[in-house]
């Protein structure tokens, strides 16, 4: 591949720097991996050693009373299934609306696109809050409705600003010019080629949306009563947080199940993420390919 | 030629004709030209329009007093009654500097290490390498923030946690929950290490769609690698970086509520009490809708203003800019 | 080849299609004929309400069938949201679920029971039986818009003092009756090799329930305010204590400033855990069940030696008689006194229900005899059993639990609506009886409490919400700094010479407004009773 014959080892100096980065790469590995090293391991082990420290980088005890707690909840797997539902169609949605919005933006001829932009970032900001969201989605009939998890999530705006500096940075101007000679036609510029040469922004704008949708348990919460409605997040706080009860007060106020409770609670706190996040983790590395795929804008310039 | 006067707009009017367009002809001729970036932009100006501007008459909750017998919008109307309110409690001053000294420090951190992380990542030639350093760096953004805390208080505990161990195995004796000093550090640091590896992606996106025969180029030159980075790497982040960097701006005052309530003890409230717990502080027995959207609104408006000031100057300077 | 937009748009628009067949909800208040929605409020570990058998007994006899929606986590961010849009199920059920302030807030929201009482007979007979449960219910105008719960056998406090009878007994120790006595048992303990393992240095002689920054709670040196003659409830909370009539706030007092000077010279001396400022509950636990057979911790307060302890640890430990402050003191001592059977707004009815005299019917019900015992304790036959006109409380029937933790696994607990009445003998579960056995020593300290006028009613006020926004905004300052104090002051010491800056320094942060408007609702209160 081009670009990777372009890094590979020519001198000493060249060597001396892949050592160095070796290293780096390591420390951040162990960095970065521990922790969550720690969070798998502890996932199975008996509680009360992890939190007196004596669980460091084996498992002890080994249980999976945690796992086996969070799995025989019914709820899991309609959580499960609705998550994928609401993440597959709304990041669909997302992208639609998104990458459209953000190609129009990036037009530097369009001149609307300023006060456009203000009008976008401005409610990255200000927002009527809670009460009128909740009055708004009661009167258009999207509580207690699947849509609620799609719809108003519809434009990120963050997404898309991120997307619009793509588009204005990562394409030539000269791509445009030679394919609008015959008179300017936005649609087919975007669709045939400003998107395919896209791939990376894409996907990043897809993967943004796509964990958004995953970890979203506020909606669920606030506007959803049904639990049949309920996406894998708020199943998950429910374990997560109810197990967390404890935590908060002392163990008297008559008998609130004192630790023995407790002892339930920290092994399906660490088991919890796991099970939340293996999926998400997952789909990356699929993902990943089309960063490297990249842009071949060197092979269309003259 | 029609492609160059179509992109920069101009009329084709033959000098010498009278009065120049009226508005209706202006507005036409812009939409017969632009008509169909409208379109693309349509889907997205409904969705905003409908679901963030509609609810935003719920702001003047801030300058109304809650009567929920009058409705939403009914309530008194006491003008900036909560303001004065919130910038008159003596903890307003302590409040706003500790937000502003987590913020601020979380946002420099958090802004230059996941393009340092990225650089490093992007200069692993194995392919497979690569994907992995990239997979596991940013594994830690899924962590729920209850069992990050929850990790923090087993990692650095006093007596048995590891990185305490660690510390003193170099001979730094460290209370790293107790200390109120090091209560920015460590929050900074676990906020870094959770969040860089998933911020790192877009800059890694970045990268990937840097020109190869630019590093050929330098190659020839007698670039070595650290080079690349600098002359070649770096550049090409610049625009993203400015950009991210206004965003972040934007977030000068946010602070996030949960991860600091948790992580607040005794020990360190002097330094970890922040708008977002004093808000939850008082509104925790109730209902104090008015003087919780005024407070937010604050907040908002404040993090508007550095958003503004930093956009503009990013305009400026680097001729990359929001808006 | 398709776009990926317009693939992206195939996606959508099947998507659409296929789901629209699979819309859950629906309009769901209460419509159909007979049917009462209740939403309730579970302990985090309550298990579904279709499992528990007392539910079809409520049904019968309220004649209707309930739809229950199950909230276990985030009901203050849910309750906002929805009590502001104005939607209330027809019933809400749940320990405090719906507060004073929600009450005073959102009063047209709610049926005004006080007009109802005919309907509810078992609810005017709970009224009448205690003067406290009408308070409780009743709001400063009279209107009754939340009922109260009341159980019996739950101790007087929910505080016991432990000390480690084995390790006394391998020092050849006695129990310490006095403050200054306890600090030469915890060098002991800390000095020699208490438990017997072989390693002097692996005891942690003093150990207590983290401090939340927001107050105190049970099981904290303000414990030990008890050895100067001050009652407290719950610990100490905010600091608000009344005393012959008057309404004070011990963070001010001297008697908390000796607490604090004690406290810190066990502390700087090594007799206190390292982690007790930093620790979460959840290590503060662990660390009392030692390890294995060896306990760790020598002196601490908790619910009963079982639950603080373990099981395997619990029988090391006795529980003692508040500590004096000084040897031969004139001041009686007393302990932290609470109110456990008593609590207040368990369940609460819509205003605008389809089904009135449904509603109506099933709140009666849950204050039915049977009833109550089964909400209280779980379903006959599994939990509970009859026993001649009473009940006995059965052992969990899952071994490995223990009978608290059983009891609020299958049954709403002491969260639902429940009154047991005072002829009803019911043997208690064994976490009650050994918390009540374990309260012996404190017999003659609690004695000395005399609730109606050395324990603030803070549970029996009602404040109004004007009142009671200065109350939190003040006291967001005062604790702030109060708190902050008590950390420093522990650790490092300087209560001697900061003690009158900071006492300063909260008068004028508002503590005195506070206190006044305590003592005014005192006041009130008081005259209400005679």
């Amino acid at each position: 591949m081009k670009r990777l014959s372009a890094l590979r080892a020519r001198t000493p100096g060249d060597i001396a720097f892949s050592v160095v980065l070796a290293v780096v790469c390591a420390v951040i590995l162990f960095v970065t991996i521990y922790p969550l090293w720690f969070v798998a391991i502890a996932s199975i082990s008996e509680p009360r050693l992890v939190a007196t420290g004596q669980v460091t980088f084996l498992p002890q005890n080994i249980s999976l009373f945690g796992y086996e707690q969070i799995f025989a909840d019914e709820r899991i797997w309609t959580g499960y299934r609705n998550t994928v539902v609401y993440t597959v169609v709304g990041t669909a949605l997302n992208m639609v609306v998104t990458l459209p919005a953000a190609f129009a933006l990036s037009r530097r001829e369009f001149r609307p696109r300023r006060a456009l932009m203000l009008f976008f970032a401005f409610t990255m900001f200000f927002s009527g809050g809670l009460i009128p969201q909740y009055l708004l989605y009661r009167d258009i009939g999207l509580l207690d409705n699947w849509l609620v998890f799609v719809l108003p999530t519809a434009l990120n705006v963050y997404n898309l600003i991120i997307a619009r500096a793509f588009f204005e940075n990562a394409l030539p101007e000269e791509l445009f010019e030679a394919a609008t000679l015959d008179g300017v036609d936005y649609f087919r510029y975007f669709l045939n080629i400003a998107l395919p040469l896209s791939k990376a922004i894409v996907s990043v704008i897809a993967l943004y949306y796509l964990v958004q949708h995953w970890n979203d348990f506020f909606t669920g919460l606030i506007f959803v009563r049904d639990y049949q409605l309920q996406p894998l997040q708020i199943v998950l706080r429910d374990i997560l947080l109810s197990n967390q009860a404890f935590a908060g007060g002392a163990g008297g106020a008559g008998g609130s199940g004192g630790a023995y409770g407790q002892d339930f609670a920290d092994q399906i706190k660490y088991g919890v993420i796991i099970v939340s996040t293996l999926p998400v983790l997952l789909l990356y590395p699929f993902l990943q390919k089309y960063f490297e795929k990249g842009v071949m804008i060197g092979s269309v310039k003259g | 030629m029609t492609l160059v006067r179509e992109r920069t707009g101009l009329a084709a009017a033959p000098a010498g004709r009278g009065t120049p367009p009226g508005r209706a002809e202006r507005v036409r001729r812009h939409l017969s030209r632009y008509w169909q970036l409208w379109v693309l932009l349509l889907p997205a100006i409904g969705f905003t329009a409908v679901f963030a501007y509609v609810p935003m008459y719920g702001i003047q909750l801030a300058f109304r007093e809650f009567d929920f017998q009058a409705g939403l919008t009914g309530g008194r109307w006491v003008g900036l009654k909560y303001f004065e309110i919130f910038f008159d409690s003596p903890m307003f001053g302590t409040v706003l500097r500790n937000t502003l000294t987590i913020s601020i420090a979380t946002l420099v951190v958090g802004f230059l290490a996941p393009i340092a992380l990225a650089l490093v990542i992007n200069q692993i030639v194995n392919a497979t390498r690569k994907r992995f350093m990239q997979t596991a760096t940013y594994l830690p953004h899924f962590i729920s923030i209850v069992v990050v805390v929850g990790m923090l208080q087993v990692l650095l505990n006093p007596s048995n946690g590891t990185v305490t161990r660690l510390f003193s195995g170099f001979g730094l004796d460290l209370d790293l929950l107790g200390d109120p000093d090091l209560f920015v550090p460590v929050y900074v640091i676990s906020e870094v290490w959770q969040h860089c590896g998933w911020n790192s992606i877009i800059y890694l996106a970045a990268l990937a769609s840097v020109d190869t025969q630019l590093y050929e180029a330098a190659r020839i030159d007698g670039a070595n690698r650290l080079h690349l980075i600098r002359h070649v790497d770096i550049p090409a982040l610049v625009p993203t970086m400015i950009i991210l960097f206004i965003l972040t701006m934007g977030g000068v005052l946010s602070t996030g509520f949960e991860k600091i309530w948790l992580m607040q003890n005794a020990l360190n409230l002097p330094v970890s009490e922040v708008i977002a717990t004093y808000t939850y502080r008082i509104g925790i027995l109730g209902n104090q809708f008015s003087l919780g959207t005024a407070i937010g609104l604050f907040n908002t408006l404040i993090n508007f203003l550095f958003l503004v000031v930093t956009n503009w100057l990013a305009k400026k300077f680097a001729d990359t800019s929001l808006w | 080849m398709m776009s990926r937009t317009h693939r992206a748009g195939a996606v959508l628009a099947t998507g659409a299609l296929l789901l629209t067949g699979c819309t859950g909800g629906g309009d769901s208040s209460g419509a159909a004929d007979g049917t009462v929605d209740i939403l309730v409020v579970k302990h985090g570990l309550t298990g579904p309400m279709a499992d528990m058998g007392w539910v079809a007994d409520l049904e019968k006899k309220a004649g209707v069938k309930i739809r229950w929606e199950e909230v276990s986590a985030d009901w203050s961010q849910k309750k906002a949201t929805m009590l502001a849009a104005g939607e209330v199920p027809d019933l809400i059920v749940g320990g405090n679920a719906v507060t004073n302030a929600d009450l005073a807030t959102y009063s047209s929201l709610f049926e005004d029971l006080s007009d109802d009482l005919d309907a509810l007979p078992n609810v005017q007979g709970m009224l009448d039986s205690h003067a406290e449960l009408a308070a409780m219910a009743t709001r400063s105008s009279g209107e009754v818009y939340a009922l109260p719960s009341y159980r019996r056998y739950w101790p007087e406090t929910i505080s016991r003092q432990y000390v480690n009878q084995e390790w006394l007994d391998n020092l050849g120790l006695d129990v310490p009756t006095t403050w200054d006595e306890l600090f030469d048992v915890l060098v002991a303990f800390k000095e020699q090799d208490a438990n017997g393992n072989g390693d002097p240095d692996d005891e942690i002689p003093w150990d207590w329930n983290p401090v939340d920054p927001a107050g105190f709670a049970a099981g904290q040196p303000t414990m030990l305010l008890s050895g100067l003659g001050l009652p407290t409830t719950y610990g100490g909370g905010q600091g608000y204590v009344v005393e012959d009539g008057k309404v004070l706030n011990f963070l001010v007092d001297e008697r908390y400033r000796e607490v604090i000077e004690f406290t810190h010279r066990a502390y700087a001396a090594g007799l206190v855990s390292k982690q007790v400022m930093t620790q979460d509950y959840s290590a503060f636990q662990s660390v009392g069940r030692g390890d294995g057979d060896v306990a760790k911790v020598g002196f601490s307060w908790g619910w009963t030696a079982s639950d603080r302890f373990g099981a395997r640890l619990a029988d090391q430990y006795t529980s003692t008689a508040p500590l004096e402050a000084e040897a031969g003191q004139s001041t009686p001592v007393t302990w932290n006194y609470d109110t456990e059977n008593f609590s207040p707004n368990h369940i609460v009815m819509s205003a605008d229900t389809a089904d009135r005299d449904g509603a109506l019917a099933v709140i009666d019900a849950f204050y039915d005899p049977e009833i109550s015992v089964q909400v209280l304790w779980g379903d006959l036959g599994t939990n509970v059993e009859r026993d001649g006109d009473g009940y006995t409380v059965l052992p969990p029937a899952d071994e490995n639990s223990d009978p608290s933790t059983w009891k609020w696994t299958t049954t709403l607990a002491d969260a639902g609506p429940h009154w047991i009445r005072d002829d009803v003998d019911v043997e208690p579960p064994a976490d009650l009886a050994e918390a009540t056995e374990q309260s012996e020593p404190l017999r003659e300290a609690l004695a000395n409490v005399d609730p109606d006028t050395d324990i603030y009613p803070f549970k029996y006020v009602n404040i109004s919400t004007e009142d009671q926004s200065t109350i939190t905004l003040n006291d967001t300052t005062v604790l702030n700094l109060a708190m902050t104090a008590f950390g420093r002051w522990v650790t490092e010491g300087g209560v001697e010479e900061e003690w009158d800056d900071y006492v300063a320094q909260l008068e004028s942060a508002g503590l005195p407004q506070n206190v006044e408007i305590y003592q005014r609702y005192y006041d009130e209160y008081v005259a209400s009773r005679s």
